[in-house]
């Protein structure tokens, strides 16, 4: 026997109430994983979007709106002239309801522009030009919007036709409706107006030089913000709220376990305060007791920290199965954010257990003689 | 078998062990007066029984010589040294004396093998170790047939021969006993008994034991008498009846 063996011994003494705990830190651990998942799983699509675009440097004004504020085309031209940009591709992208879908992005591209490069088609064919009345639909968004090839799309005032169906390589992409900027601007009547730049620097160029090409581009572009692709959505304060409020609610949850485990501990130095006193009175050091306690609810915490991460992912995944939001998720659940999570979970029971291990403290052995 | 313990036998034959000088003991802010002025001296090897009434002080004065309890006034020393200056108290508990309740005071989620290991993590042992020697110390208690099982299959007589095998396990010299008895019916009190003198004569352990039953004192070799938290009688019983 081991002191861990005399640590087990303690939670298994309830086992109901100590299972009991271990859904509730579970829970909140389960809360952590699944949110901060999808969170990250969020940013992690978006950059891979733009990678597979081939976007090097993004530029747009994220403010609090979850899609950027427009700002004059105009832009394009002054920044294309760079030396140092290959390539600069114009897009609006919105955030809005189309027909049955509350939430869909709308990517209107600029025509011929780099952007339109990365799209495969699965079925039908790309739009014919910048005019046509057409619309290419992300594999998910065709599945969403329960669309096939031919059918019309209405869009604002316009119906439009969709022409094809396309895999775009990350989610973000496949989730999208996708058209040209030109037909996009005529439609909501914002001629000349775009919310985001796709750029490309010159090959070869480092990471470095590609923040250098950032200050170059936001000192003759005051409008908007260049950043490097893949860390303009953290910019967003949109995005970050929402992360914020992930966050937050995960910790909500965790703060929930705290207080189980807490009471659990309390409940254990009540019930085992002669038991506590007969350690002490046969020689144990009261600093083996508080150990013996943090012990426990550390133990409590890493075990409701391995159960959470479990009931996280798997929640997460029955999530992505849901008609509603099928393809709509596409959760990180990387080794990362796992350990993070269980890290939490020991450290919340180790926090949950220092007011009952003091209490622990403070018992005398001389109570060990009465009764 | 012989057991371990902490000084060699001879070294201490005539060692003082307690020695207690106007030992007081209040509780309440000063309304209950436990101890109210005790002196006497143990020697090493003495069989003691302090005998008295319900709350003449008795128990009172075996939690201080347990160094479970702090005095409120007066002196009482260990071996020469003042158990209220012990930088470490609990390793006195664990390494220097042994404790047996009249409750038995098992822990009910550990076998008897394990209940028996429990002061052992206050030593350097290994875990190999520490297991060898409770199996040792039970079948020294006649209970190696009961090594693995929980306090709730043992009966009264056996959760005591366990709890006086944990008393045992750091091969302390003076064993201390609450009424070890009074739980016990009588043939088990016999048993128990028996139990504890032996062992007590065999390894020239110093045995304090509190009781409220007369046949016991006259087994030791000699007895306090107590009342209202005085020493009213302190006196040697003819060796033939320890």
């Amino acid at each position: 026997m081991n002191f861990l063996t005399i640590v087990v011994r303690g939670l298994l003494r309830r086992p109901v109430r100590t299972g009991l705990t271990l859904v509730g830190i579970s829970i909140g651990i389960a809360a952590v994983v699944a949110l901060v998942g999808i969170s990250h799983g969020f940013e992690a699509s978006w950059a891979t979007g733009m990678k597979v675009r081939g976007t090097d440097i993004v530029v747009s004004n994220m403010g609090n709106a979850l899609a950027p504020k427009p700002f004059s085309a105009e832009v394009r031209d002054r920044i294309g002239k760079l030396p140092e940009v290959a390539a600069a591709c114009s897009i609006y992208a919105d955030l809005t309801s189309v027909e049955d879908a509350s939430m869909m992005v709308v990517s209107a591209r600029e025509w011929g522009g780099f952007s339109w490069q990365n799209l495969k088609l699965i079925s039908g064919r790309m739009p014919n030009d910048g005019m046509e009345d057409a619309v290419v639909l992300g594999q998910t968004a065709a599945e969403m919007l329960k669309k096939k090839i031919g059918d019309p799309l209405q869009l604002e005032t316009k119906e439009l036709k969709v022409v094809g169906i396309v895999d775009g390589g990350a989610m973000v992409e496949n989730g999208s409706v996708i058209l040209s900027l030109e037909l996009f601007q005529k439609i909501t009547g914002n001629e000349d107006r775009i919310n985001v730049i796709d750029i490309r620097a010159a090959p070869g160029m480092s990471e470095e030089a590609v923040k250098q090409l950032c200050d170059k581009i936001n000192a003759i572009a005051p409008e908007a913000k260049a950043m490097v692709a893949g860390e303009h959505l953290g910019n967003s304060q949109a995005f970050r709220f929402i992360s914020a409020m992930s966050w937050g609610t995960s910790l909500l949850a965790v703060i929930v376990g705290v207080l189980g485990v807490m009471n659990t501990m309390l409940m254990t130095v009540f019930e085992r305060k002669q038991e506590m006193c007969i350690l002490l009175a046969i020689g144990w050091k009261p600093s083996r007791i508080i150990r013996m306690i943090l012990w426990e609810s550390a133990l409590l915490g890493f075990l409701g920290g391995i159960v959470g991460v479990i009931i996280g992912t798997i929640s997460v995944k029955v999530l992505e199965q849901l008609p509603a939001i099928h393809g709509m998720l596409e959760p990180d659940f990387n080794g990362g954010l796992m350990a993070v999570a269980v890290v939490l979970a020991v450290v919340v029971g180790v926090i949950s257990g220092l007011y009952p291990a003091w209490r622990s403290s403070r018992l005398t052995p001389s109570l060990a003689m009465q009764g | 078998m012989k057991l371990e313990t902490t000084h060699a036998s001879a070294d201490v034959a005539s060692e003082v062990v307690f020695e207690a000088k106007g030992l007081k003991k209040e509780y309440d802010d000063g309304r209950v007066h436990a101890l109210r002025g005790v002196n006497f001296r143990i020697t090493q090897g003495e069989f003691v029984v302090i005998l008295g009434p319900s709350g003449c002080g008795k128990t009172t004065l075996l939690q201080m010589l347990g160094a479970l309890a702090e005095p409120s006034a007066g002196i009482l020393h260990y071996r020469g040294k003042s158990l209220a200056d012990l930088a470490d108290p609990a390793s006195y508990r664990a390494r220097e004396i042994g404790i047996i309740f009249q409750a038995f005071h098992l822990l009910p989620t550990f076998t008897a093998v394990e209940n028996v290991q429990m002061p052992m993590f206050e030593t350097d042992r290994p875990a190999a170790e520490r297991t060898e020697r409770a199996v040792e110390l039970l079948k020294l208690v006649a209970l190696g047939h009961r090594l693995d099982h929980f306090p709730s299959k043992l009966s009264g007589g056996e959760k005591q021969r366990v709890a006086i095998a944990r008393s045992l396990a750091n091969g302390p010299t003076v064993l201390l006993a609450d009424e070890p008895t009074g739980n016990l019916d009588s043939e088990n009190s016999k048993k128990i008994l028996e139990l504890i003198i032996r062992l007590r004569r065999e390894q020239n352990m110093t045995l304090v034991l509190v009781t409220h039953d007369l046949n016991i004192a006259r087994m030791a070799t000699r007895t306090i008498e107590m009342k209202d938290g005085l020493i009213v009688a302190d006196q040697q019983v003819p060796q033939t009846a320890a």
